[in-house]
């Protein structure tokens, strides 16, 4: 339970010490408004043009997708390890077939190109 | 008053500090040892019954304020080394050999204009820096030091310590999305596809230390390793080892897998509209993260705190300073000032030119190296958490210097080859090391 503490203290801690740090710098820092210019994004020197939010490439959703199904199996498989060897020959087999089923999905991103950047 | 102007004009610039810090010095410790006299009872109790909070506030002030030296002394390396590597002499104007130059830059960055472009998102584009450095702060929490010296040993520790890592992840794509720049947004998202690309193979590099170890906590995993050198994880993981030293680099965002801020593609990456103090705290950040790698790298591989071999210490050193009696009052009050004379008086006969004043300072000088040595080795041969902290941070200081080796020497490379290389290599030698593993201590049953 004091770890909950330990990890929500911590946190504040911080973001206190960075808002502190940020805020005395604040405090004695050179500030200028400028004129219109000064708070255009930086685009090599001249005007912005276009949306900047704009289109970019697809392969990021792709490469998110796939991180989401890995990550899910992360979990499953650091508990897996933690209970080794209790399970011992059931809990391999059973795992090759989890982690079979979920190469077999890589495989065909594989297959169709996703993992090669466009 | 005119007295007291005229005396005041009269004063050099040394003279008008002391003038000041004097007096204001006498009030306040005359303050201090009346609120200690009032209050300071009170205080003691409140501490004692609250030692767990005790405990808490020291912990995080302690990791708080480390974060600071490691990343000065990690950025003058950086300068340092990687000067030397490419046959320059890089800082040696700032203190001895340039060694206080990042400290002025830190100062430097503490005082420039923090700048808000006029189309950023404000709370998103003051709270990116806060998400990533507050990351890398929680994940100090589990980092074990030395024996009984660490923030809080969780049973959950290393998938604490990859999920606040992974969140590290959220920070630079909130700097990227809210500066309202096509190059930020453009590094914010390459970091953010290459840090989950390289998270998988990171977290399933090390399933099988945790095979081994049956725990996920970090100060069991290093527990776990005690012994000699041959005991540690790295002799029986090796593959993983590679995997995840790879993997680790790039999470970290460090040369060879610097893309988030290559500076010859995207200009800054995701930093390139912060600047002052919001800025600063991004790379605060990523030198604090290359300490937090090298750590867990040396606390899963490397035995964290343990000797390479088999350390008599701590031995029990047999001295009671208590039976001294009255020779400890005169060894106190007459020790020191006779070896300042000890000390100081070789260099007063043989070299002429040294005055004997001159020769008393350089004896006060050799006498508190001397003594600061003395407590240093006293406390080395007697707590084991002294030995242990010097370990690990040995080892996490030749990981340090490592990386930093790595970006003097390896050249980016392209994103293509970046993301094919974690999805094609590192995730399937990742998953066969956690099968040989399951599968070795399945037929051996240990």
């Amino acid at each position: 339970m004091t770890g909950i503490w330990y990890i929500v203290g911590f946190a504040v801690a911080g973001v206190s010490f960075v808002f502190l740090t940020i805020g005395a710098a604040w405090l004695i820092s050179h500030r200028n408004r400028g004129d219109l210019h000064k708070g255009l994004p930086y685009e090599s020197g001249i005007d912005t043009f276009g949306d900047t939010h704009g289109r970019f490439g697809l392969s990021f959703y792709i490469y998110a997708l796939l991180f989401v199904a890995f990550d899910i199996e992360v979990i499953f498989i650091y508990l897996w390890a933690i209970a080794f060897r209790s399970l011992l020959l059931g809990g391999f087999v059973s795992m090759l077939l989890f982690v079979g089923i979920l190469l077999l999905g890589l495989a065909y991103a594989w297959r169709k190109g996703v993992l090669t950047w466009r | 008053m005119t007295v007291v102007g005229r005396t005041w004009e009269r004063l050099t610039i040394p003279g008008k500090i002391l003038a000041v810090v004097i007096p204001l010095g006498a009030v306040l410790t005359a303050g201090l040892a009346i609120l200690i006299a009032v209050i300071g009872g009170a205080v003691v109790q409140f501490l004692v019954d609250n030692l767990p909070l005790v405990r808490f506030v020291v912990a995080a002030t302690i990791v708080l304020l480390m974060t600071v030296p490691s990343a000065f002394l990690i950025i003058y390396m950086e300068m340092k080394v990687i000067a030397l590597m490419n046959l320059r002499y890089g800082p040696d104007r700032v203190g001895p050999f340039g060694s206080a130059l990042s400290v002025v830059h830190g100062l430097k960055v503490l005082m420039k204009e923090d700048f808000t472009p006029t189309g950023a998102d404000v709370p998103v584009f003051t709270l990116a820096p806060v998400v990533v450095y507050m990351s890398s702060v929680m994940s100090l929490l589990v980092l074990p030091f030395a024996p009984g010296l660490f923030g809080q040993d969780f049973n959950i520790g290393l998938l604490y310590f990859f999920a606040m890592g992974g969140l590290t992840v959220v920070g630079l794509l909130m700097a990227g999305w809210s500066s309202f720049n096509k190059y930020s947004l453009l590094g914010g998202l390459r970091s953010a596809a290459q840090v989950i690309s390289y998270e998988i193979p990171l977290t399933l590099s090390v399933v099988g230390v945790i095979l081994l170890a049956g725990t996920m906590s970090l100060n069991q995993i290093v527990l776990g390793q005690a012994g000699n050198l041959f005991d540690w994880y790295i002799w029986r993981q090796p593959l993983a080892f590679v995997v995840f030293f790879i993997a680790v680099t790039a999470e970290a965002n460090r040369t060879p897998f610097d893309l988030t801020e290559a500076d010859s593609e995207i200009v800054a990456g995701f930093a390139t509209e912060y600047s002052g103090m919001r800025f600063g705290f991004f790379f605060f950040a990523e030198y604090v993260n290359v300490f937090i790698a090298s750590g867990l790298t040396v606390a899963v591989f490397l035995g964290g705190w343990n000797a390479p071999f088999n350390w008599p210490w701590p031995v029990a050193v047999g001295l009671d300073p208590g039976s001294l009696g009255i020779g400890l009052l005169l060894l106190l009050t007459l020790g020191p000032p006779l070896a300042i004379v000890v000390l100081g008086l070789p260099f007063y006969l043989l070299n002429s030119r040294i005055r004997f004043w001159q020769a008393l300072i350089i004896g006060f000088g050799l006498f508190n190296v001397i003594a600061v040595a003395a407590v240093l080795g006293l406390a080395f041969l007697s707590f084991d958490w002294v030995v242990g902290l010097l370990w690990f941070m040995g080892k996490t200081y030749v990981f340090v210097f490592t990386f930093v080796w790595m970006r003097g020497t390896l050249p980016r490379v392209r994103i293509d080859q970046l993301m094919g290389f974690a999805w094609k290599w590192l995730l399937p030698a990742a998953l066969l090391n956690l099968f040989v593993t399951a599968f070795a201590i399945l037929v051996l049953n240990r």
